[in-house]
């Protein structure tokens, strides 16, 4: 492999990862936008969806990486995968906000965030006990096909991952610029108070921010076990607080700078793997996030917010 | 098989079989004295299948001296702790050295079998040496805990309280390399090891000996076995088109290590140590991915033996799953342990932690796998 090529196999691979972490970074930074919330249960969301998705997987009869499908059969599968998943991990994003977090909403103080810190180890420990503590084997029905770009290796789960993530993106930008809830979502994010006077109802917004952002969390978590072919109870620790990284350096609350804080993050991540050790990379992510804070303290897009006392 | 040898000589010459008396039972009188023997290991997270089965051989052992009254007026009775957490998502040297001190601070107990891992041997060989208690490990083989260079660090008390019924990585790591050299005519390699005690241990002495056997080390690199992602060190690897890898460490990091792999340098030889060598190669990893790794053991190989057969018949009968070589060392090293409380028993000395300490360092007992 010349360098050439060893810098493009590790975009390739960067880019696989940014795509994941956008879309988990997506949810921290839509709940934090109206709630000013730091979301930890978001971490074990995109977990317990990976494990959603593994069932319904299996539901299909699909069983490790024997079963492999093409054309109609595998777009049905993959569409209905996609679906029940993000449903599901939608519904368990609401379910999380109505149950435990609606009640505390006049707490002032960090009660809220401790909360969403138990609600991580409630469904982190519920996936431990119930489904065992092993890595499991991910049901792949994908075709292994592989393109030579030079001398770098481009896969079709590869493409298939940057489409879905890309296409889901596009759609959420697309919803919280255009439609009438979307208006509701950046005008509560800019003043809840003022929303309320104008007539926005509050609860309903901050509902749709919980099951938009679980949803690509679900989403995040089948094409990690699409990626990878394997899902553990474990999975959401790293990817979630790699993702969160991603949120604050594209600038907490900005829907387009996680999707770029989220690339970056993962680019970064493959580049210090290649040219440093992989040892290092944590090191080098969080550093990069400290300087980033130290000259743009609201991170690369976001605004401080004058209009919020 | 590899190491099968050396492991043989290491623990044994010659083994005579089983000595499970089938006398039945007389039953228990209320006068027994009762005893504890503790068994530590990784029954939270990655590792715990084989946890379980060590836990599994422990059991089965102290049941059947129970049963077959093996010490005259006494009973045995087993404490599982676990030194596993799910932040961890694999052994905690912390909640090891916790198991540690509770160990310590009962009084009961009188010896203990475990850990698993060497990083969790690590953190508890110290307060075991200061609480003069024993303890027989059938599966951690990072050498520096009983070697005597480390007394201070590992044995602050002075006696050895660190006993092992497995061959250790001063074995395990060399005979990779010389596996590699010899018969795989391999003329490089990158090694990677998982940071944690014995990754790194073995990952080392398996990189001395094959730069003393004239084996090429391109690089040598760290994973984070919480991490999910090694394509990024797995291209660097492909672009320096090594011929072989070496793994150090456990199946946390292993399992995913295999599968991408697998994907991005099928066609390098791997090999790793005992690490490497359990059910979660075929359960989580599957095939194909799996195929083409080489693994070292540290137990001599005995599922397969016909020795074995009769307590591996009894063992499915017992637990409804097949065992592992880890769980023939975890019976012998609490055979090992009943042996020496008879002893101290029979001799009409009081059963103390130090004389049954001293017994195991005497001991000579008819195991599965040979004479300990």
């Amino acid at each position: 492999m010349t360098t050439f090529d060893l810098l493009l196999q590790q975009t390739i691979n960067g880019l696989s990862l940014g795509a994941m972490y956008s879309l988990l970074a997506l949810g921290f930074t839509l709940v934090y936008g109206i709630l000013e919330l730091i979301n930890f249960a978001h971490f074990n969301v995109f977990m317990v969806g990976s494990f959603i998705a593994m069932g319904v997987l299996q539901l299909f009869g699909l069983n490790g990486q024997e079963v492999i499908l093409t054309g109609l059969p595998l777009a049905m599968v993959l569409i209905a995968a996609f679906a029940v998943t993000m449903v599901a991990s939608g519904a368990l994003g609401v379910a999380i906000e109505v149950l435990s977090l609606r009640p505390l909403r006049n707490v002032k103080g960090p009660a809220a965030m401790i909360t969403t810190i138990g609600v991580s180890y409630i469904l982190f420990n519920v996936v431990l006990l119930s489904q065992g503590a092993d890595a499991k084997n991910f049901p792949n029905p994908l075709p292994t096909k592989r393109f030579q770009i030079g001398g770098a290796t481009l896969d079709l789960r590869v493409i298939l991952i940057w489409i879905v993530a890309l296409a889901l993106m596009a759609g959420l930008y697309v919803f919280v610029q255009r439609s009438k809830m979307g208006k509701a979502m950046r005008a509560t994010a800019q003043d809840p108070e003022a929303a309320r006077m104008m007539g926005v109802e509050v609860d309903r917004v901050i509902v749709t921010a919980f099951f938009l952002g679980s949803a690509l969390a679900g989403a995040g978590g089948l094409i990690f076990g699409l990626y990878y072919n394997f899902t553990s109870f474990i999975i959401g620790f790293t990817a979630g607080l790699r993702a969160f990284t991603a949120a604050v350096l594209g600038g907490i609350g900005n829907v387009p700078g996680a999707m770029v804080g989220g690339v970056l993050i993962g680019l970064i991540e493959a580049m210090a793997g290649q040219f440093i050790a992989t040892a290092w990379a944590d090191v080098i992510i969080f550093s990069i996030l400290v300087l980033v804070l130290v000259f743009k303290p609201a991170g690369l897009f976001g605004r401080l917010a004058p209009q919020k006392s | 098989m590899l190491t099968r040898r050396r492991a043989a000589q290491f623990l044994a010459t010659a083994a005579t079989g089983l000595a499970l008396s089938a006398t039945h039972v007389s039953e228990s009188w209320a006068a027994d004295t009762v005893f504890k023997v503790a068994v530590d290991c990784s029954l939270t997270g990655a590792d715990s299948e084989s946890a379980v089965r060590v836990r599994n051989g422990v059991t089965m052992a102290i049941e059947e001296a129970n049963d077959a009254n093996a010490i005259p007026g006494i009973k045995l009775e087993l404490v599982t702790y676990d030194d596993g957490t799910p932040t961890a998502g694999q052994y905690d040297p912390a909640q090891a050295a916790t198991n540690a001190r509770k160990m310590v601070s009962d009084r009961d107990v009188m010896a203990a079998v475990g850990p698993q891992m060497s990083g969790a041997g690590k953190a508890m060989a110290p307060i075991l040496s200061q609480g003069g208690l024993a303890i027989i490990t059938p599966a951690s083989t990072n050498p520096d805990i009983t070697n005597p260079k480390f007394a201070e660090q590992y044995r602050p008390a002075g006696k050895p309280i660190y006993f092992r019924t497995v061959t250790t990585d001063a074995y395990q790591g060399p005979n990779m390399a010389n596996f590699f050299a010899d018969k795989l005519k391999v003329k490089n390699v990158y090694v990677l090891d998982d940071s944690g005690a014995y990754g790194v241990g073995i990952a080392d002495t398996f990189q001395k000996q094959a730069e003393a056997k004239g084996i090429k080390i391109l690089g040598r690199d760290r994973l984070d076995p919480k991490a999910a992602d090694y394509t990024t060190i797995l291209t660097k690897i492909k672009s320096l088109n090594p011929e072989a890898l070496y793994y150090g460490g456990v199946g946390q990091a292993g399992v995913k290590l295999a599968k991408q792999s697998y994907d991005i340098i099928p066609n390098v030889i791997k090999g790793g140590g005992d690490g490497m060598y359990g059910p979660a190669m075929l359960t989580a990893v599957g095939f194909p991915a799996a195929a083409g790794w080489y693994a070292t053991i540290a137990s001599p190989h005995l599922v397969g033996d016909t020795k074995a057969q009769a307590f591996v018949d009894h063992y499915m009968g017992r637990f409804h799953s097949p065992p592992d070589d880890y769980t023939i060392t975890a019976y012998d090293a609490t055979l090992v342990i009943i042996d020496s409380i008879r002893r101290v028993a029979a001799s009409g000395k009081k059963v103390t932690r130090d004389a049954v300490r001293d017994a195991i360092q005497t001991a000579k007992v008819n195991t599965i796998q040979g004479v300990v």
